[in-house]
């Protein structure tokens, strides 16, 4: 009877935000990221954006994938990185082990931003040329260039 | 020339024009108009009640009440001595503002503070010493800050205190509020409108000309308000593991941090600030009377007079006295004005903040949040003794629902993490700390866990702490339905992670300080 009320709670408390044209309850926290303090692009039903850092028992959003390499040095562990690729639910995986950065064969990676809030549109990852390809046809930037891991690695560095 | 009839006309009507403005800039300082605040454009003006004391000449000096427990804030130096740099680091920015050093305390003033807070003293410093023009000028505003600054302090030593059980020590703790408000300088512990305190013509003006400066002021309310939860039901002994998380991170990240408006007790110590409302406040109340002293010297269209008078007044705003027969809950008829004592109806222990509708509130930094439902998965917070958990990372503190949603909240932050939990003891709280890759440490070193994942509604039953396997066994006994279930020890539990709830919901809204940003961005 307990949880039932306060499951009524709950959706008595959405009708009256509804009716006060709120969109939904204000409740949960949702960070910035860790690196460059700006929003954390949300995945869409038509495009991931959220680049996840799994760091042992912890899994953290980052805004790009520069900014999850720029601040790798806060772990001491091995990591892995869910980048968001060309496919909806299907992330280009990166893995750091004993300090050695691999990834999925013929994926390629994008750094392209000149002004950091457009971060989470040119630095990404694709799971091959030909999805870079298509990528930057729709979104087109100046230098945009498919990158192998290690140079988009020595790109990242260093800036 | 004029003749005397209309000599006195005259008078007459200039005497009627000048109360006539009075009124109208007193109405202006009690505002009845109620509703959202735009900065008002006139000053307060002086209230024809203004207590007597703020004019006597005498030092009047308080000091601390009586008991065992003084000082025991130094079990743990680091925390007594950060504490201690905070009157430090007010006292050199207030002597710089009333020594015309105003154009050096973005640079040469932050600096000297910094160096202090990075260094702080060992022992508390008198503040007279280093800021003697001040309290020259404003002796009557130090004798305010003083009395609420010896309630922070001793409240403090009564939570670190060993040998006491938790019904002493909140005993004691109501022992000194009465104490506290025995005295004239007691601020009120009446939850105060927010926005009208930060509504008039001066309001902002520091934040804005000095941010860095302001920014250490909050971080240092940001230490003043987060510890009570790290002390209130803690054992002594789980204390000093909390503060090595919290001082690294007040040291290194807090007192800098810019912020939008300055963290609330309840913000950050919901579990303090819900036993005792009244502190909670009145260290809100007092945080706020800063905001206003720091904006008025920081004001340079005002006069030294109209300075001195528009603190006495700010001081008048917050004193108990003047609000003698008021009720915390009041004001709906007078929103927005000096007795406007609404609270959020689950917090009694915060006044109303800006854009604030029931229990929904923008945190700075957070987003909105509603105060009365859980922070991960927005269901409502269970009532009674098994009351969930908070989680402190970040500079942020959050209520749960239970322990999978404070694990999995902590584990989404980055940087380490405290969670406070309740166990199937009501004498035993659950002091978990993250490492920064959630690797968890326990003050219970037999806690046991029960997971057994179902609806989210119903958390609060199927993930708990027990303090032992023999707890959770009779757990179990007490409910067939989780015959199944086994007990988790720390290390597997702490590498379950359930990801963001299906019920989590975020509110799509502006940021009501800083409306042309997004709903998050910085603090």
């Amino acid at each position: 009877m307990k949880i039932w009320n306060q499951v009524s709670k709950s959706i008595i408390l959405v009708a009256l935000v509804g009716t006060t044209g709120m969109a939904s309850i204000a409740s949960a926290h949702e960070a910035d990221c860790p690196y460059c303090k700006l929003p954390v692009v949300q995945n869409t039903e038509d495009q991931d954006n959220e680049v996840v850092l799994k760091a042992g028992n912890k899994r953290i959003e980052y805004r790009c994938l520069y900014c999850v390499i720029k601040d790798q040095k806060r772990y001491k562990g091995d990591l892995v990185i869910y980048s968001p690729s060309e496919k909806v639910g299907e992330p280009v995986i990166l893995k750091r082990t004993s300090g050695k950065w691999t990834a999925p064969e013929g994926a390629v990676f994008v750094n392209a931003f000149k002004k950091h809030p457009d971060c989470a549109t040119f630095s990404r990852a694709f799971s091959n040329v030909a999805a870079f390809d298509a990528y930057i046809a729709k979104n087109p930037v100046e230098g945009a260039k498919a990158l192998t891991l290690e140079q988009f690695l020595a790109e990242v560095a260093k800036n | 020339m004029i003749g005397p009839l209309k000599l006195e006309a005259h008078m007459r009507k200039t005497l009627f024009v000048a109360l006539a403005f009075m009124s109208l800039a007193f109405a202006g300082a009690q505002d009845h108009a109620g509703g959202h605040q735009p900065h008002s454009t006139k000053l307060p003006a002086m209230p024809p009640d203004m207590p007597r004391w703020i004019s006597s000449p005498g030092s009047d000096h308080l000091f601390y009440k009586a008991g065992p427990y003084n000082w025991d804030i130094e079990r743990i130096p680091a925390f007594a001595r950060d504490m201690y740099g905070t009157g430090v680091g007010h006292a050199m920015a207030y002597e710089a503002l009333v020594t015309g050093q105003q154009r050096n305390l973005e640079t040469g003033v932050f600096e000297k503070i910094n160096r202090v807070l990075q260094n702080p003293p060992r022992v508390p410093v008198d503040e007279a010493a280093i800021s003697p023009t001040f309290v020259r000028k404003f002796g009557y505003l130090e004798k305010v800050f003083d009395w609420a600054h010896i309630l922070h302090f001793q409240t403090i030593d009564v939570l670190m205190h060993p040998g006491w059980s938790d019904a002493q020590k909140e005993a004691e703790v109501d022992r000194l509020w009465t104490f506290y408000s025995g005295q004239p300088y007691a601020i009120t512990g009446l939850p105060m409108n927010m926005e009208y305190l930060d509504s008039f013509p001066f309001s902002g003006r520091f934040r804005t000309n000095y941010p860095k400066v302001n920014g250490l002021f909050w971080g240092y309310h940001w230490l003043q308000t987060v510890n009570y939860d790290m002390l209130f039901r803690v054992p002594v002994k789980d204390q000093a593991p909390q503060y090595e998380v919290l001082g690294s991170q007040y040291r290194a990240t807090e007192l800098y941090r810019i912020r939008d408006f300055m963290p609330m007790t309840a913000e950050l110590s919901p579990r303090f600030a819900k036993r005792f409302p009244q502190i909670a406040n009145t260290f809100d109340n007092l945080h706020m009377l800063h905001d206003n002293v720091n904006d008025i010297l920081a004001a340079d269209e005002l006069s030294d007079r109209q300075k001195r008078e528009q603190v006495k007044i700010a001081i008048y705003r917050v004193l108990a006295s003047s609000h003698k027969s008021h009720e915390p809950g009041s004001g709906e008829d007078v929103p927005g004005t000096l007795h406007d004592h609404r609270h959020p109806p689950s917090t009694p222990g915060m006044g109303y903040m800006k854009g604030m509708e029931d229990d929904i509130m923008y945190m700075s930094g957070m987003g909105w949040m509603d105060m009365s439902a859980c922070g991960h998965c927005s269901i409502p917070l269970p009532d009674g003794p098994m009351w969930g958990a908070t989680v402190t990372a970040d500079g942020w503190t959050m209520m749960v629902r239970c322990l999978m949603c404070a694990r999995d909240m902590a584990a989404e932050t980055p940087g380490r993490a405290i969670i406070r939990a309740a166990t199937e003891d009501p004498s035993r709280i659950l002091v978990l700390i993250s490492d920064e890759e959630g690797n968890l440490t326990s003050n219970i070193p037999g806690v046991v866990f029960l997971e057994e994942f179902g609806e989210h509604p119903e958390c609060s039953t199927w993930s708990r702490a027990f303090t032992s396997k023999a707890a959770f066994d009779q757990f179990i006994k007490d409910h067939p339905d989780l015959a199944e279930a086994k007990p988790l020890e720390l290390s597997a539990w702490a590498q379950i992670n359930r990801g963001t709830p299906d019920t989590y919901r975020k509110l799509d809204r502006a940021n009501p300080y800083r409306p042309e940003s997004a709903t998050g961005g910085t603090r």
